[in-house]
Parts: structure tokens; C-alpha cells; sequence
């Protein structure tokens, strides 16, 4: 648990600028990638490659692309070799974890403004292989090595979940044709198609009691944001959106050692934290983006953010509650599910979807008078999580 | 021996080896090398039956690397008997959820390389 930030963090942070490639089967290289989401983030913020003083870079698996020790060579393609990059992973959560030591070196001092990058390409290893590298992901020696893939992880989940607080399978469909719902207004999602929760329930078992469409897509792509301090910001007289709140948490890093198999304490914890710092309840939050893994894993976060009592997401979620024009709308960009899951890249993702969201950017998918948004992320099945809260800037 | 590979040994016996902390007696995996408790490390090892209920689990449809020959078959959490703790393993020839009620009985046959820690229902 961290300690009270007042005494330590002294710089407030700020959002300059963001961008992010289309997510999906991308053909060019990792760092190609990479890079055209920099690029994107660099422009839109206003600033050049000169103005960078760190590059912080998420990535999961840039193995498979012959590509790891990868913060230098992306430094390099952006003509500043000689400032300092750092690669970190934390499997799907590795974007938001990644964010929040960014977060920390600017609040802390260290440096005036940075790149937080996430990239990830994966889809030309196959379903096959995809699965199975995401399996190493989990406490392999008792949970991939016992034959269970991450889908089969969640879907474990989802059956405790659906005995303990009598949901059933119908109620998971509906966080994925909402999500599919906002991903169609996302020019850069993965999945642009609406689908019905017939078709959900159609789809073909991946792992029961999930199913296709249960699931998010295996995803290419990378996302990027501009952090600086408020001083930074205010001289760029760009449109910018500040960082209030900044969590971290942790669970046992296996299922069966989870006390309750139908929450994850590392939300609770890093939300406990962001929540404190920002000096606001969920009650205030108008809009989140959370990590839909699987229909079951919104579930569960929303929950345990604190959006809804424990046992109670899935019939909020069937009432509509969620929708973008809901009492809290969730994962307004079409989430992992439609949106697309890049690992390294996803919570940067999510905090591009906030600046889009807060500075005029995101078309139809805007959520009406949204000020104060929260983003949540997680890796693996929740064994490291970071929750981060954002104001818009008038 | 490392703490995994005297895991695996007890398995081949159809057993769960575990760490008694000699300072609280809390009971873990052999795998935590501190109690989660008091964090002592000194531990007295006892090997269990492996025989638990089954608490949760899936049936791949879609199987990972190295177990597309493995037929249907279920990734199984189960809590084991007289520990407090869980464990998770391979259960074959698994179909259909009315194979596999909660709360099934399931024991530790052995530990294949390629399978993991084999289960079968009693």
C-alpha cells in the first residue's frame, strides 16, 4: 500500500497529448508502430522530440517480433538517442503500471515532460500461439502448465460469480453488445460491429462458460501520451487534462489463492488509493474505461470500483446503467472487448480515450458533460492492477 | 531438490505437499517459501491426501500449446482436504458441466510433464 502521497508528490501532472494507431492485424513492425503513435501524441501535444526528457514504453511479448530492449531503439527512431527509455511489463496491465511510474517521475520532479508509451503486435503468431504465450502470463506452474488458458481463467471466475450472485450467461452478453456498441463510433477500434446477445450466446465456446464473444480480440497496436508538469502545460496553451488520482495494487498471483474468487483486491486497493488522492467517491466519477477483458472481468471491476454493490453489476448492466447514456457510462471507447487489446498498449489506450473524451475529440461517442473520468487495468487475472483518476481542464 | 520438484515428487505419490509453519502452524503450498501469516520461514513439510472438492472450473474448448491431444477435458481449482488451502489441476475426459458438479470430490493421480497435476474425479 502506498503511503500518503501529500509529503512526497509535489508537482501536479498533466495529460499535453495523445495518440494511438487503429488497433487490429496490423502489417508493419512493432516499432513502426510504435512510432506512429508517438508521432501522433508528439504533434498533438504540440511539442518536439527535444521537449522529451524520458520515454517510459509498455510492452508484453515484443519477443515474437524480434524486438525487446525496446525504449532505446524507439528513442533512437525519434531522434533523441541519447534520453533515456525504460521498458516495463506487467502483462495486460503493463500500459497502466507503465503510466503510473511516468506519473510518478513527473509529480516527484525528476523531469518536466515524458513520453508513456504501450505497444504490443501479436496476431501473426496465430490464435494458437497467441494463447499460449498469454497463458505464460499466469501463475504458470498451477494454472497455463495445469492447461488453462486465460479465457478458461475467467470463465472459472464467471462460474463462481454466476453460482454466488445468480447471474447467468445472458447478463455477461450485455457488457459485450454495449461495448460493441461505443466500439462502432471508434474509428481505431479492432471490432466495429454490432452484435446482439443472440449472437453472443450463438458464438462458439472458447472456454465454458465463455464464449467468442465473451471475449476480446487478440490485438495489434499502440498508444501514447504527452505527461508533464502543470507549469509544462500551461506554457504549451494546448488544451491538456490534469491527473488527480494515482493507485497501485496487488492480488495473489494465482485464482485458487484468492479468498474471494468473485472480486479482485488489486482494484480495490489501487482504486482505494486513487479515490483518496483525488479526494472524491465513485459517485463522482461520470465516466470510466475498465479492463473488459471478458464480459465477467466488467463485471467484477465495476464492483469493485465502486459503482455498484457487490453481486448487483450484472442486472445494472442488463438495465442499461453502463450504456454511454447510463447513470455511469463504461468503457465509452468499446473497451478490450471492441476497441481491441493490445496488451502492452491497452491502459494507454484508456487514457487517450480520457483526453479524446475531454478535449473535444471523440465525436459521437462523447459522453455529455463528463469532467472527472477514471481509467482501471489490470495484468492477468488481476495479480497487478493501477486505477488512475482524471479532471478535465476548463 | 527444488521446492516445485519435491511438489511434483508428493504428486506422483497422489499427495499435496505442504509447508506447517513452525512458528504459527499455519498451513501453505510447499511453493510459499514465506509464511503468508507470520512471514517465518521455517517450516515442518507434510504431505496431504490429495483429495479435495472442487470449487470452480472451466472446459477448454480452445486448448493452449500441448494440450490439443488431451481430448475434453477441465482446468480444475479445488479446495483441499483438511488445509486451508486451494489447489488446481488437469481433469480429463470432462465434456459437459453436468460431468463436473461444484463441490465434486476429485484426487491427485500424478504429475505429467506435459499435463500438469493430474486429477481425477473419485
Amino acid at each position: 500500500m502506498q503511503k500518503s502521497t501529500s509529503k512526497h508528490m509535489t508537482n501536479k501532472v498533466c495529460v499535453l497529448g495523445a495518440g494511438s494507431t487503429k488497433y487490429g492485424k496490423l502489417n508493419e513492425s512493432i516499432i513502426e508502430i510504435a512510432l506512429n503513435a508517438s508521432k501522433d501524441a508528439i504533434e498533438s501535444a504540440g511539442i518536439t522530440p527535444k521537449d522529451i526528457q524520458a520515454g517510459y514504453i509498455s510492452n508484453v511479448f515484443g519477443v515474437v517480433d524480434k524486438q525487446v530492449h525496446m525504449a532505446p531503439v524507439i528513442m533512437s527512431n525519434l531522434g533523441i538517442p541519447n534520453v533515456p527509455g525504460l521498458t516495463i511489463e506487467s502483462a495486460c496491465g503493463s500500459g497502466s503500471v507503465m503510466f503510473r511510474e511516468a506519473y510518478a517521475n513527473i509529480a516527484a520532479g525528476f523531469y518536466d515532460c515524458v513520453l508513456a508509451l504501450g505497444v504490443e503486435k501479436i496476431t501473426h503468431t496465430g490464435t494458437t500461439q497467441s494463447t499460449t504465450l498469454f497463458s505464460y502470463c499466469s501463475d504458470f506452474f498451477y494454472e497455463g502448465g495445469n492447461g488453462a488458458s486465460f479465457p478458461g481463467l475467467f470463465a472459472s471466475i464467471a462460474r463462481v460469480y454466476m453460482t454466488t450472485h445468480k447471474a447467468n450467461e445472458e447478463d455477461l452478453a450485455y457488457v459485450a453488445v454495449k461495448n460493441h456498441e461505443n466500439g462502432i463510433l471508434n474509428p481505431k477500434a479492432h471490432v466495429r460491429k454490432k452484435i446482439t446477445v443472440d449472437d453472443v450466446m450463438k458464438s462458439p465456446v472458447v472456454a465454458s462458460p465463455l464464449k467468442l464473444y465473451d471475449c476480446c480480440p487478440f490485438s495489434d497496436g499502440a498508444s501514447a501520451v504527452i505527461l508533464c508538469n502543470e507549469e509544462f502545460a500551461k506554457k504549451s496553451q494546448k488544451p491538456y487534462v490534469e491527473v488527480i488520482g494515482s493507485g497501485r495494487g496487488a492480488s495473489p498471483a494465482a485464482v485458487q489463492a484468492r479468498e474471494d474468487i468473485t472480486t479482485i483486491p488489486s482494484t480495490i486497493s489501487a482504486a482505494k488509493q486513487a479515490y483518496k488522492m483525488a479526494g472524491i467517491t465513485p459517485k463522482d466519477i461520470d465516466f470510466a474505461e475498465v479492463h473488459d477483458c471478458f464480459t465477467i472481468a466488467e463485471i467484477i471491476d465495476i464492483e469493485d470500483l465502486g459503482f455498484f454493490p457487490k453481486g448487483t453489476a450484472a442486472h445494472a448492466v442488463t438495465e442499461g446503467a453502463t450504456r454511454r447514456n447510463g447513470e455511469i457510462p463504461i468503457n465509452p471507447s468499446g473497451g478490450l472487448k471492441s476497441k481491441g487489446h493490445p496488451i502492452g498498449a491497452t491502459g494507454v489506450g484508456q487514457v487517450v480515450e480520457v483526453f479524446e473524451q475531454f478535449t473535444g475529440k471523440a465525436g459521437e461517442r462523447t459522453v455529455k458533460n463528463a469532467e472527472t473520468a477514471l481509467t482501471h487495468n489490470f495484468g492477468a487475472t488481476g495479480a497487478s492492477a493501477a486505477v488512475h483518476i482524471f479532471r478535465k481542464v476548463q | 531438490m527444488s521446492a516445485r520438484e519435491k511438489f511434483i515428487a508428493s504428486a506422483k505419490k497422489n499427495k499435496i505437499l505442504a509447508n506447517k509453519c513452525s512458528y504459527c502452524g499455519h498451513t501453505m503450498l510447499e511453493t510459499v517459501n514465506y509464511c503468508e501469516k507470520c512471514f517465518g520461514s521455517k517450516f515442518e513439510t507434510i504431505e496431504l491426501e490429495g483429495i479435495g472438492k472442487v470449487v470452480t472450473y472451466t472446459i477448454q474448448a480452445v486448448a493452449p500449446e500441448g494440450f490439443e491431444d488431451a481430448g475434453s477435458y477441465a482446468w480444475v481449482v479445488f479446495k483441499v482436504d483438511n488445509a486451508p488451502f486451494r489447489a488446481s489441476g488437469f481433469l480429463p475426459r470432462i465434456a459437459t458441466p453436468k460431468d463436473l458438479p461444484i463441490g465434486t470430490t476429485v484426487k491427485v493421480t500424478g504429475f505429467d510433464p506435459k499435463h500438469g497435476l493430474l486429477l481425477q474425479k473419485l
